[in-house]
């Protein structure tokens, strides 16, 4: 067998083993998007805009000095500090996630997990969490009920 | 047809002509279980393992019978079997004591196969496999734990799955794949419900299969040193024999355990009273606490601050869990001298200092010593000291039965491990600040003095 045709096999061959090459990945990419795409959840649609808290929120606010609501899919912890203002935080504890509560007689946001302790405006006062907890915006309407809203984007 | 089957009549005659299973007949008849040089309890733990893996299938299956997934469903199916099912208590209850068994007994076998390099070359596999196992057997008692949809499984799942976000670029994506969502609610417990009782199981059956495939082809690992002159125990029907008496031991006291406390011997990780059903929506409750096993990862989480090297504390001490967990997974390939056939005993130190390390983080984490949750420093204080007798009464038992009954005398490790809880506990350091001290002390003193190279080598020859 002379050297140029060798050559010529072997580029044959090279170009039969990309062609496989490209046709497993395609094949590999073909199975594996879908399953990817099906186990990806569809981000939650709720509405957007201030939520209004039920008659049993308001009053299990008043009992309990905070109640935890959901706001667009999230946790939202309003609670009434000292001076009777109704303010609202993200309830989800920066550190691991979990939910957090407020502490009348400490005057402080606080997370049972891991000992996670916030002042009323979230700024983390001590333990492990990083962050401090978002602030969201609450106020009592006229009628005696309280609105809650996102902050804007 | 062969003669030979032509030869044997009835049932195993049929078979043997079409299937020829007299060599594996013949390779039973002939297989050994090496005995001598150390105590034979240690080749009974994975036989053991295997049974409770059996029963679990076998309950998980009982139980699958009523369990409905679901919102309304979930919590109120469990309550059903628990309070209304003819028996179910009892099997919900063998279900909760055979997995804490299970992984029990998986540890203590992972810890043995480790501390006599039964690792060793051609072993490499069998421990790889044994390590995915292990993997699986945490992946099985953490997607169990939600399926009852009460409170504590919320949390215990919340903190868990919020983990993963720390992984880099994909963190955020694995997150809402194993939640199905941004936070934890009934779509997580399908996700869980489809991995624990089809995923998982599939895998497992996988990996047992190599595992016990490496292991019939290679026998049993025989001691290190001691090769002459070796004896051994017929596997069949000898061996088997054993394994079967101490199964039936097994179920007796999985039975015992399960009538006389179906709720767990409410220790700290180890108690599964169903409680209230989850609400999203209502605050963390405090002592709340994963099961015992991922104990030592709750409290490391605690240990580490908020920010460090810049860095978020719990990135980093996840972190260093997949190090620490990578270097276990590889360590036939680190010990060099077992791969000789030789003793390494850096690396049986190593086994024992991972024992201290990881039994003071459990004890502290379960408040050893205190009435309640501890809220303050002094009282966190208080818990650590505690913890540090507890762990040094092992360490004195453990390092006087080494010294003396096997001859050990190479403790670096073990020193350091001590050193670090006793810094912690009994002069106050911050947990992090005294194991950086101590790891760059022990490496510098390890160095300096040659004993890097004498504890990876023979400290004693045979």
């Amino acid at each position: 067998m002379d050297s140029s045709t060798g050559a010529a096999k072997h580029t044959r061959r090279s170009f039969l083993d990309l062609l496989l090459g490209i046709g497993a990945t395609g094949w590999l990419a073909s199975v594996f998007y879908p399953v990817i795409r099906y186990l990806t959840p569809l981000p939650s649609a709720g509405p957007s805009g201030p939520v209004k808290l039920s008659k049993d929120q308001v009053k299990t606010l008043e009992t309990a000095r905070y109640v935890i609501v959901p706001v667009q899919g999230k946790r939202i912890l309003v609670f009434q500090d000292p001076s009777q203002t109704i303010r609202a935080l993200d309830a989800r504890c920066t550190h691991e996630g979990c939910t957090v509560q407020y502490v009348p007689g400490e005057s402080v946001i606080w997370c049972a997990c891991h000992n996670g302790r916030y002042d009323l405006d979230g700024r983390v006062l001590s333990g492990p969490p990083p962050k401090p907890l978002p602030q969201y915006t609450a106020h009592q309407d006229s009628e005696g009920g309280v609105l809650v809203t996102p902050p804007v984007a | 047809m062969s003669t030979s089957s032509r030869q044997q009549g009835g049932l195993f005659g049929w078979i043997d002509a079409r299937y020829q299973i007299s060599p594996l007949i013949e390779f039973l008849r002939h297989k050994e279980v090496p005995i001598g040089a150390h105590p034979m309890v240690w080749y009974y733990l994975g036989g053991m393992t295997l049974f409770f893996f059996v029963v679990q299938i076998v309950t998980g299956v009982l139980l699958l019978m009523y369990y409905q997934p679901g919102e309304a469903t979930s919590y109120e199916s469990i309550r059903y079997i628990a309070t209304k099912v003819p028996f179910g208590w009892l099997i919900r209850a063998i279900h909760c004591w055979s997995a804490h068994l299970m992984i029990m007994s998986l540890i203590v076998h992972m810890f043995s196969t480790m501390l006599l390099k039964a690792y060793r070359p051609p072993r490499e596999l069998t421990w790889l496999t044994g390590f995915g196992l292990f993997s699986i057997a945490l992946a099985f008692g953490f997607s169990g734990y939600l399926l009852p949809w009460n409170e504590l499984s919320y949390f215990a799942t919340s903190v868990g799955t919020d983990s993963v976000k720390s992984v880099p670029v994909l963190g955020h994506w694995m997150l809402l794949v194993m939640r199905g969502g941004e936070d934890v609610t009934i779509n997580t417990l399908y996700r869980f419900f489809a991995g624990h009782v089809v995923i998982l199981p599939l895998v497992c059956v996988g990996l047992i299969s190599v595992h016990l495939l490496v292991i019939q082809r290679q026998g049993m690992a025989p001691p290190i040193h001691g090769d002459t002159g070796r004896r051994g125990m017929p596997f069949f029907p000898n061996f088997a024999l054993r394994d079967l008496l101490l199964w039936l031991v097994c179920l007796t006291a999985l039975a015992m355990l399960a009538v006389t406390l179906p709720y767990g011997p409410r220790l700290p990780g180890m108690e599964w009273e169903l409680g209230s059903k989850a609400n999203p929506l209502a605050p963390a409750y405090p002592g709340i606490k994963p099961e015992w096993y991922f104990l030592w990862i709750y409290q490391l989480l605690k240990e580490f601050p908020p920010h460090l090297f810049g860095l978020e504390g719990a990135q980093i001490c996840l972190l260093l869990v997949s190090v620490l967990m990578g270097f276990w997974a590889v360590i036939p390939w680190l010990d060099r001298t077992a791969q000789r056939g030789r003793h390494s005993p850096g690396f049986t130190d190593l086994g024992f200092a991972v024992i201290y390390f990881l039994s003071f983080l459990t004890l502290k984490a379960s408040d050893l010593g205190a009435a309640v949750t501890p809220n303050s420093d002094a009282e966190t204080a208080a818990v650590a000291v505690t913890c540090a007798y507890v762990v040094f009464g092992i360490a004195a038992a453990t390092i006087l039965l080494r010294f003396f009954v096997y001859r050990h005398r190479w403790f670096y490790l073990s020193a350091a491990a001590l050193i670090h809880i006793a810094l912690h506990a009994w002069l106050g350091w911050s947990y992090l600040t005294s194991g950086a001290l101590v790891a760059v002390v022990t490496a510098v003193v390890l160095a300096a003095s040659g004993q890097f190279r004498v504890g990876a080598e023979a400290g004693v020859e045979s």
